[in-house]
């Protein structure tokens, strides 16, 4: 008697447990299950050309969400690039590992707010009009940017935001439009399963690379049934059950922004600055940017492998800090320290392999990067300039 | 975690009257307690639950040690005060300190940053991990168990009076952090994470929310060390075993590689509180903290029912 009930007193904090995990385990699955997202079937040219249509036509739809970042690149802790939390915790360079929270606003091309939490800190893009603000609450500055005077590049470059493969700060708009400009003859393109992102059906076109070569098995780029705004962008690694890379809503909403989200302005005791439009307000690591003046491209597409030579290590240590707070000589040391040794006809050097990037620093003070083999790297490493 | 037969007598014998408490005055409670419990049966429950829990507060709020904590709450936000107000001759710096050198109230939330960590947790944990097992160590659990008043309801009320030990303490650093806030600083419109600024009321306000949500936050754990209080007659254990679990989930918490397990951390909910000072304010974050903190009163909280209602009290 006095064992039975024990055992059923036992049986409420189990029960307890079991209710939590349900909770928080299957809550999502639960959700996807129960509104089992049904879409009319589109085939993948029928739905690119609707894409092409809605993008052309050039307006978004007026909404606020959450986007959430994730990115498990297998890169091994570098100093200066580790995600710890912290005072520092919105520094740029803490994206590329770890996940990462990102809100929007939006009502408009010109009118839109970027919100970058980190802990008792957080960075702000505000554009109003003409008008873009850079907060950065951990340093106390706000820094004034006004818009090139020669865009005329379409609303792409409007703004300074930073954009492209390389920039993890890419909202899930920029995100898919730099995979479709990807896209090319190397890629099958097909359409995937209905998916439910952000609680809304959405159309799945996944990009699978053709060439053998290629560390990248697809890229998922999730359109809204309705608006076929992008959603949500995966990028899987071959062998791997999890995505390396993902961007997307977490929740949104179509409604449109309180105005004040818009209006900034720098508070008192702020430090205002004037920028210049040409850095693409400091989001992207250094090194990425240097890359781009520097170094040139080898091969195609999917197989692109970008080389160029190391960065003058001296003199950037005598420089501190990076911008971003990145110590790119430390940075630098670690790769070396964390890659592995490898030689053959083209030289030798140190291999550093993640799950979506290879990179081989070669003795001679050549680096390559790619989403590729290293047995691609091998091949651009011996072709000499 | 052994459920003792019936008679199977604990291995551990009570260790002596503790420190604080001296005997005449442990008689004086457990007087005042058994009076209360001779009150009427059903009828005047709710009755003789508040007039239980009113006993309980006021000799958590009489215990010298519980009072010498809490002055310590007191007194850190006067430290940080008064540091700042010396260092801050030339570079305020854009940190969440070196704020408050240009607004008193921005004090209040710089404590609480200073404090979550591990002051304000420490005092819960003693508080909270002292309530069942500083009654058995100290040989009068069985005393306040001989009223037919039920284990749920001591329980109960044991919880209450740490959730309102919890509620006092966080408003004790926003006070006190307020007070100093207003002697050493000028006070006036206050900047937001989100560099938008918000009259002195509001910020009022919102130092209100936080100290709700850190309360909430705190009771969390509370329950977690009442869960670990069930479980041992010794007072101490219980305290350094719910301290160990808040340390060891802060280190896990700032490792990256292990990044994947943060959610499910109590103590990665606890900083949410920054949300009260962004425009607009978090609600979903901070929404998804108190649901986490509700999640695990649920868990520990019927743990420690089923133990305390299920375990023989020897003591």
């Amino acid at each position: 008697m006095a064992k039975r009930a024990r055992a059923v007193r036992w049986g409420v904090p189990v029960a307890a447990v079991a209710v939590v995990a349900a909770a928080v385990g299957t809550g999502p699955v639960i959700a996807a299950v129960r509104s089992d997202p049904s879409l009319p079937d589109r085939t993948a040219e029928q739905l690119l050309a609707d894409v092409a249509r809605t993008w052309q036509s050039g307006r978004m739809p007026q909404m606020s969400g959450t986007i959430v970042e994730t990115a498990s690149l297998g890169l091994p802790a570098l100093p200066g690039l580790s995600g710890a939390p912290g005072p520092s915790g919105a520094s740029a360079a803490s994206l590329l590992s770890g996940s990462h929270q990102l809100k929007i606003w939006y009502a408009g091309e010109d009118r839109f707010r970027l919100m970058l939490p980190g802990e008792m800190s957080e960075t702000d893009v505000v554009a109003d009009g003409g008008t873009v603000w850079l907060w950065d609450s951990a340093a106390n500055k706000a820094t004034r940017l006004t818009a090139p005077a020669a865009s005329g590049g379409g609303p792409d470059h409007a703004f300074p935001l930073p954009s492209g493969s390389t920039s993890p700060f890419a909202t899930p708009e920029q995100a898919a439009r730099q995979a479709l400009q990807t896209a090319g003859t190397d890629t099958a393109i097909s359409v995937g399963d209905v998916v439910t992102v952000a609680g809304r059906a959405a159309y799945q076109i996944v990009l699978t690379p053709k060439s053998p070569d290629s560390l990248i098995k697809d890229v998922r780029v999730a359109l809204d049934g309705e608006k076929l705004m992008p959603l949500r962008v995966q990028v899987y690694a071959k062998g791997a059950a999890e995505p390396a890379f993902e961007v997307g809503f977490e929740s949104l909403s179509f409604t449109a922004p309180a105005p004040e989200n818009f209006s900034f302005t720098p508070p008192p005791g702020a430090k205002v600055e004037q920028g210049t439009v040409t850095p693409p307000t400091g989001h992207r690591p250094e090194a990425a940017a240097e890359a781009h003046d520097r170094g040139r491209v080898v091969g195609a597409g999917w197989d692109s492998v970008l080389v160029t030579s190391l960065p003058d290590v001296p003199a950037q240590k005598q420089e501190g800090k990076g911008r971003d707070g990145v110590d790119l000589g430390a940075l630098l040391d670690g790769v070396k320290s964390s890659a592995t040794p490898v030689s053959g006809e083209w030289g030798s050097g140190r291999l550093l392999r993640t799950k979506v990037v290879s990179i081989l620093i070669t003795d001679d003070g050549r680096l390559l990067a790619g989403a590729v083999t290293p047995e691609a790297l091998y091949r651009a490493a011996g072709v000499k300039e | 975690m052994s459920v003792h037969e019936n008679g199977t007598a604990v291995s551990e014998v009570p260790s002596p009257a503790p420190e604080e408490i001296g005997p005449s005055r442990q008689a004086e409670t457990r007087e005042e307690r058994s009076s209360v419990r001779a009150g009427g049966p059903a009828p005047g429950h709710v009755r003789h639950l508040t007039r239980l829990l009113a006993s309980e507060i006021g000799l958590t709020f009489r215990r010298p040690r519980n009072l010498a904590m809490l002055g310590v709450l007191a007194v850190v936000p006067v430290l940080v005060g008064v540091a700042v107000r010396v260092a801050s001759d030339g570079d305020a710096g854009g940190s969440i300190i070196g704020l408050i050198a240009g607004n008193g109230l921005m004090l209040t939330f710089a404590a609480f940053t200073v404090m979550m960590p591990i002051v304000l947790p420490l005092t819960v944990a003693v508080v909270a991990g002292d309530a069942i097992a500083g009654e058995a160590a100290q040989g009068t659990l069985r005393y306040l168990l001989v009223a037919p008043a039920g284990r749920t309801r001591l329980l109960l009320v044991k919880y209450a009076n740490v959730v309102v030990f919890c509620l006092a303490a966080c408003a004790l650093v926003a006070l006190s952090a307020l007070a100093v806030g207003l002697v050493l600083f000028p006070v006036g419109p206050v900047t937001l994470l989100s560099g938008t600024t918000i009259p002195a009321a509001d910020a009022l306000l919102r130092v209100g929310v936080v100290v709700l949500y850190t309360t909430a936050g705190m009771a969390a754990l509370g329950a977690v060390a009442l869960a670990v209080s069930t479980l041992t007659e010794a007072p101490i254990g219980a305290v350094a075993t719910s301290v160990v679990l808040v340390v060891v989930s802060q280190v896990l918490t700032a490792i990256p590689q292990v990044a994947a397990v943060r959610p499910f951390l109590l103590t990665s909910w606890w900083t949410s509180f920054d949300g009260a000072l962004r425009a607009p304010v978090a609600f979903d974050q901070m929404g998804q903290g108190l649901l986490a903190f509700a999640a695990y009163v649920l868990v520990f909280g019927s743990l420690a029912w089923s133990r305390f209602t299920s375990k023989d009290i020897t003591a």
